[in-house]
């Protein structure tokens, strides 16, 4: 039995899977830096997108196109006593969004598993096969 | 879907119809008998062992540190694991072919 490259639903459910991972990673990067107001360039930390895309064309796994960067304006919070206010007194915060964040973790872990019930289903499907000969 | 492609099935007669798959590898002979089907499932063993060392070869280097993507593992060790469940399958209906015509009243 060939287990054929980039066309077996193994294949394909594993990538999925390694993409479930790396979304959760943006995820948790985004949920840890929500408060940090310094990303080393003197702007507030930006919120993180993972863009996926599929692998080939049309039948395929899934790959990380890019790790994109959330354009949208930053938090403005009064906070005169903080080291990184500007004249007004005004802290730029991260433009990450912790509902956001929770929906988003909730979406990855339910896409992750469905990654999981399809590599499942399909060992399954190949052992119902494999019953026949018996 | 997955590629049965081991002319496995070479010994069984078939009425008219080719098999999908059975081209390669088959005699120069019309007619293959059970040896030619015993030798097709030993090379099939070492395609499947082959999967078991890489699966193998994953697990340890996920443990010694080597790799850290589970999912390669994963991916491994289920290939490994459904190859090897369909030698095992026909292992069992080759041993039972030749158990039925040894047991054949002459």
């Amino acid at each position: 039995m060939e287990v054929n490259t980039g066309f077996s639903p193994i294949d394909i459910a594993v990538s999925g899977l390694r993409a479930g991972s790396k979304r959760m990673e943006v995820i948790s990067s985004n949920v840890a830096n929500a408060r940090s107001t310094d990303n080393g360039n003197g702007e507030p930390y930006r919120r993180l997108e993972a863009v996926f895309k599929t692998d080939g064309d049309g039948l395929g796994g899934v790959i990380l196109d890019e790790v994109a960067e959330d354009m949208s304006d930053f938090q403005r919070l009064l906070n005169p006593g903080h080291p990184d206010a500007d004249e007004q007194g005004y802290v730029s915060m991260p433009n990450v969004k912790m509902p956001v964040e929770m929906m988003n973790l909730n979406v990855a872990a339910r896409a992750y598993q469905a990654n999981a019930a399809v590599l499942k289903r399909y060992q399954q499907m190949v052992e119902t096969t494999l019953e026949l000969l018996r | 879907m997955i590629n049965f492609n081991t002319n496995i099935g070479q010994g069984v007669p078939q009425a008219g119809s080719a098999g999908v798959g059975m081209t390669k590898g088959k005699t120069a002979g019309s007619k293959s008998g059970f040896a030619d089907t015993v030798k097709a499932a030993r090379e099939y063993i070492s395609k499947v062992d082959d999967l078991q060392q890489s699966s193998d070869i994953s697990i340890k280097d996920l443990l010694s540190g080597k790799n850290e993507d589970i999912t390669s593992v994963v991916s491994a060790v289920a290939k490994a694991d459904m190859s090897f469940k369909l030698l095992v399958g026909v292992r069992n209906k080759l041993i039972e072919g030749y158990k039925q015509t040894m047991n054949m009243p002459l």
